[in-house]
């Protein structure tokens, strides 16, 4: 037991660089992703037939796609389009895709969930429909999707072992790597599963707690 | 049957010295309450006062917390340490109908009133299913045999689920505010049902809002407050000259809804 | 492009082997870990809250990694698809279970009661009153999370397994046509995502005709 003690700490800061990238990689994809969205979450509900019909295919698309065979695409399939992108950026495009075809839906859920009353008030006030969708509608909206907006962050974090299949040093490479050449891949696969456990539990029962908290306020 | 013969004169239920508490609540603070076979007594009382309870203490669907609960000669005691196989027991001889109806709804009618037949009794489908035709024709409802719950209108349902409950032949029927979820004409289709079984002779316990039926129908009434007892005589004199000024209250106030 | 997908169509009876698979893993082992959850037993009810948290915490290749290479190595010998059917199958499972809970929470304290106070044995509760109901309930979630998990699946070919993701892979490096190789690749897990929705809706809308309450 000490000396696989000792093997982790000595592998820790080379498997804590593999999940700072990891960390790194979701939070780019998710800044990217989350307003693109957004934007998508609106234009579904556009009046044109057109923009609504595009929508709906990019958000299909997204979710349609495995997570895994976006990054491929991203990183083996645009350089015979004559566009090669980095690991990084590759990963960060792909997971941005991801991201935004699903919060798309997880905002229009939390845009739907505005009380119609809440709309008809502000258009009895006359308000403009950008001042409506401004102060009202996405004020109170995006507060409902929050929680759920976190629970898909943690699973972009997870997402990002993917990033494995496309040769991003995150922590699982790191891990795989560490295996290859001490033929320990138990233990560093172990250290690597914890180091996840220790970001994703709590971050989930944060998710828990805020699910809670809004739920109250909303009764309220 | 011979065990409970009609000559028996021990009551078919005796509730002695019974208390419930949720938490540090009491709803039931020390009932005792004796039902002769072939009685029926209504329960009156405000929401809240703990007469529901009483009926589901009395076939264990709440434990209770002190004294005891002895129907048809099995006896359960508080917080029931008492086994699985004591309450099926009890509960064998107790019918219960419920506001609700609590019908299953991925079960059609006829297999609704045949399943607890062939676990609980132990008879043959084709028993079972005989005797279920017969029963829904009693209620009137043999035409929805093979049509699932959520077909039936409410006061279908609840007929439903009175022939269920007397399907296992039970001492007892005992219901709880079986008319409540009802829409007024769709209740009095379930109250007629159940004016039949009182002619048959069947003894039951009926928590009501209906104040005919407990007037009209029921030999006994008991009115429940706070948990206990506060009146209780037969039906006419109970409902037409209270003694206690609570139960005066709470007549004047049902009636003049 | 056709032959690219004629290709790649070779590796779909995998991928729904493989979707199947772990489904059927998962919906049976998700029963007793829905049970032991929910049971009164103090220690049984949090070890199962524990088990069900880390299971759903590391990410379904970690868990590919920790059985194949983890266990592989010198502890059990899997082959990859009976690697990748257990990892999936176990994650399955414990949102099977997830799923079971919040079914029962949905089934009204009466279908309980009526069937104790009609005094029904235990297993007559559990097979014919409440499970029948639980699957119905859950009936739309499970093909929610099996569309998911048909795309979970493609994680299976990092560790060899010759399903669809590891064709495209494995063509895209042959030809060098990486991108119609996986755009058809996408395309058809769409296309296998829609029967599934289809006959889940389907099914969904029959009960529902019969028993909707």
């Amino acid at each position: 037991m000490s000396e696989i003690l000792g093997l982790w700490l000595e592998w820790l800061p080379r498997l804590l660089g593999g999940l700072w990238l990891g960390c790194k990689v979701a939070g780019l994809s998710l800044i990217l992703g989350i307003p693109l969205g957004l934007v998508l979450a609106l234009t579904v509900q556009a009046k044109s037939t057109v923009l609504r019909a595009a929508t709906l295919v990019v958000v299909e698309i997204g979710r349609g796609t495995p997570a895994l065979v976006l990054l491929q695409l991203a990183y083996f399939g645009l350089p015979s389009a004559g566009l090669t992108l980095s690991a990084m950026a590759a990963s960060v495009l792909a997971l941005a895709v991801c991201a935004a075809a699903y919060t798309s839906e997880i905002i229009r859920g939390g845009l739907e969930a505005v009380a119609a009353g809440q709309k008809e008030a502000a258009d009895a006030l006359g308000m403009s429909r950008l001042d409506k969708l401004r102060f009202i509608v996405l004020p109170q909206g995006l507060a409902v999707a929050l929680p759920p907006l976190l629970g898909f962050s943690i699973t972009i974090l997870q997402g990002t072992s993917l990033c494995f299949a496309i040769t991003l040093p995150e922590l699982i490479s790191q891990a795989y790597a560490i295996g290859a050449s001490t033929f320990r891949y138990l233990p560093a696969l172990v250290l690597a599963s914890l180091l996840y456990a220790a970001i994703c539990i709590p971050a989930s029962m944060l998710v828990g707690v805020l699910e809670r908290r809004l739920g109250a306020h909303h009764r309220a | 049957m011979n065990e409970t013969s009609a000559t028996d004169i021990r009551p078919l239920v005796l509730v002695e010295g019974l208390r419930k508490s949720f938490g540090s609540h009491e709803v039931l603070k020390g009932i005792d309450l004796s039902v002769q076979r072939g009685e029926i007594v209504a329960i009156i009382g405000p929401s809240g006062s703990g007469k529901s309870t009483l009926l589901r203490c009395v076939n264990q669907l709440e434990t209770h917390t002190a004294g005891t609960v002895t129907v048809a000669g099995v006896t359960i005691g508080p917080d029931s340490a008492s086994h699985d196989r004591e309450l099926q027991k009890l509960r064998r001889n107790v019918g219960m109908v419920f506001q609700s109806f609590n019908l299953f709804p991925h079960l059609n009618v006829l297999r609704n009133v045949s399943i607890a037949q062939q676990r609980v009794l132990g008879r043959s489908q084709a028993e079972a299913d005989e005797r279920s035709m017969q029963l829904l024709t009693r209620v009137g409802l043999a035409d929805k045999a093979k049509q699932y719950p959520a077909r039936c209108s409410g006061g279908q349902q609840q007929r439903i689920a009175i022939a269920r409950a007397l399907a296992l032949d039970p001492q007892i029927m005992l219901f709880d505010e079986p008319t409540s979820a009802l829409d007024p004409e769709l209740g009095l289709e379930v109250l007629a049902v159940m004016r039949e079984l009182a002619e048959g002779g069947m003894t039951m316990i009926v928590v009501t809002h209906e104040m005919h039926f407990a007037e009209d129908v029921s030999n006994r009434v008991l009115i429940m407050a706070d948990g206990e007892i506060i009146e209780q005589g037969p039906s006419r004199e109970v409902m037409q000259k209270p003694q206690t000024e609570r139960a005066r209250q709470f007549l004047s106030a049902v009636r003049d809804r | 492009m056709l032959d690219i997908l004629g290709n790649l169509v070779t590796g779909v009876p995998m991928t729904l082997f493989l979707t199947f698979g772990a489904l059927l893993v998962g919906v049976i082992l998700g029963i007793p870990i829905c049970m032991a959850r929910r049971s009164h037993h103090p220690v049984l009810s949090n070890l199962a809250a524990a088990v069900i948290v880390a299971i759903r915490s590391i990410p379904p290749l970690v868990w590919l990694f920790l059985i194949y290479f983890g266990l592989g190595s010198g502890i059990l010998r899997l082959s990859p698809l009976v690697a990748a059917l257990g990892g999936l199958g176990l994650i399955t499972a414990v949102n099977m279970a997830e799923i079971y809970r919040g079914s029962l929470a949905a089934i009204h304290a009466g279908q309980w009661e009526a069937s104790q106070a009609l005094g029904l044995p235990r297993w007559s509760r559990l097979v014919e009153i409440i499970g029948p109901q639980v699957a119905r309930i859950s009936l739309p979630a499970v093909a929610t999370y099996a569309i998911g998990l048909l795309k979970d699946t493609a994680v299976a070919s990092i560790i060899g397994v010759p399903e669809l993701a590891f064709k495209g892979t494995y063509l895209s490096q042959q030809t060098f046509k990486g991108l119609e190789i996986f755009a058809a690749v996408g395309f058809l897990y769409i296309a296998m995502s829609l029967p599934i929705a289809w006959v889940s809706r389907l099914v969904d809308a029959r009960i529902r005709q019969r028993v909707a309450q």
